[in-house]
């Protein structure tokens, strides 16, 4: 190393940490909006509110009933249609409950066998009461309940 | 980072190969530091740090763009209105556009000025020349997208204007549209020319540019 480059060593630094901060401010100031842009329609409320399922004395009590219900959805830049199956089910004390029936396992749709008064997932054996609690199998939790109301003899449930 | 660094280093040697790339003056003529003038050098430089820049936007639009007739306007709408930063994203992926336009010509009128385009730098100029071109293809190729009227009457335009080409023009203008008319295969072909072929292209020929730079140096003052 001879004098000339000793010299230059400050200087050397100096634009070495010249050049990290510019590269730093240009990372940055790009990586807020670009990860902004990226995330942001996962931020996004999208819920479908309240929907009316099924009238109330169509049901027996202790007897779940599969419905499948329709709502449109904000997808991007579209709209798109979702079908959904839930399970209402009238208490004896007359309450009534919804359940998804989205296995709490891998996410399969069971199905209520009125013979063996279960639910049963198709997919690895899970089984639930009609209550919805977990008899068999790998899920591991109850199915999910449902925000449900009753306005005039009229079922409506809420997923959020 | 300095630890990380060193695993690195001491595997592969990267000292001697970061200098051969960043341990090289820069002439006094050519260096903003040394003379104000030297901001005609800077040409260059600018575009390439904005084609960079419209490479990272252009990335990040595509997580919604879709290139389909019924789907292209309605999914740049959605860009613009109701994602984070998409507005201002597109904004600079297309002020970005016209400024790459802008710069080239500067960087162009500063290598005639300078005389640079003479032996033994020919090559690189006719290098150049090709980076004009493909410059010029990502603009008409990226103004289709958006499927508006202002994109759809443009691109009717510009390939009609290659259909004057004498004898081979209108069989070139159906290639480039896919059919006669601008339609749904006009805008996937245009689509993919945009984000896969000339970014291929450009990244060849920048390599070109800058070896040539490089090996041959910037030409000397006046
Ligand atoms: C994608 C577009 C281009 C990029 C990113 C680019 C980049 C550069 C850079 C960074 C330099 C170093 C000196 C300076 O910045 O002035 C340079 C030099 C040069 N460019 Fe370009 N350039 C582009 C297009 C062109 C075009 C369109 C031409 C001419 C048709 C051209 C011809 C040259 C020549 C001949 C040199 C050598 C000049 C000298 O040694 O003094 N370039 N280019
Ligand atoms: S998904 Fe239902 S048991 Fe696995």
């Amino acid at each position: 190393m001879d004098s000339e480059e000793k010299k230059n060593l400050p200087r050397r630094k100096f634009f070495i940490n010249g050049i990290k901060a510019v590269v730093g401010f240009f990372g940055l100031s790009l990586s807020i909006p670009l990860a902004g842009f990226f995330i942001s329609p996962v931020l996004k409320k999208n819920a479908p509110g309240w929907i009316e399922i099924a009238d109330v004395p169509a049901l027996t009590a202790g007897e779940p009933v599969g419905i499948t219900y329709k709502y449109a959805r904000k997808d991007g830049w579209e709209m798109s249609e979702i079908r959904k199956t839930a399970f209402v089910l009238k208490q004896a004390d007359g309450n009534i409950a919804a359940f998804s029936n989205r296995c709490t396992h891998l996410g399969c749709g069971v199905t209520w066998d009125p013979a063996a008064r279960r639910f049963k997932c198709p997919c690895h054996g899970g089984v639930f009461d009609a209550q919805g609690k977990v008899l068999e199998g790998p899920p591991p939790k109850p199915l999910a309940q449902l925000a449900v109301k009753v306005e005039a003899n009229k079922i409506f449930i809420n997923e959020a | 980072m300095n630890r990380i660094y060193q695993f690195i280093d001491e595997r592969l040697h990267l000292g001697p190969l970061i200098s051969e790339i960043a341990n090289h003056p820069v002439p006094d003529h050519a260096n903003l530091l040394k003379t104000p003038k030297a901001i005609i050098y800077c040409f260059g430089g600018m575009v390439f740090f904005i084609l960079l820049l419209q490479v990272l936007t252009g990335v990040f639009l595509m997580f919604y763009y879709v290139p389909s007739p019924d789907h292209a306007y309605a999914s740049v709408t959605y860009i613009r209105q109701e994602t984070a930063f998409g507005g201002l994203l597109q904004s600079v992926h297309r002020v970005g556009a016209s400024a790459a336009v802008v710069m080239v010509m500067l960087h162009m009128l500063r290598v005639v000025l300078t005389g640079s385009y003479k032996n033994p730098r020919e090559l690189n100029w006719v290098v150049g020349v090709f980076l004009l071109l493909l410059v010029a293809g990502f603009s008409f190729t990226g103004y289709l997208l958006p499927w508006d009227q202002k994109a759809y009457w443009a691109t009717t335009v510009g390939v009609n204007m290659i259909a004057g080409i004498p004898l081979i023009g209108g069989f070139l203008a159906d290639a480039l549209r896919g059919g006669s008319e601008v339609g749904a295969l006009t805008l996937t072909r245009f689509f993919v020319i945009h984000v896969m072929v000339l970014p291929a292209l450009l990244t060849i020929f920048l390599a070109a540019h800058f070896f040539m730079i490089r090996r041959q140096g910037i030409s000397r003052p006046l």
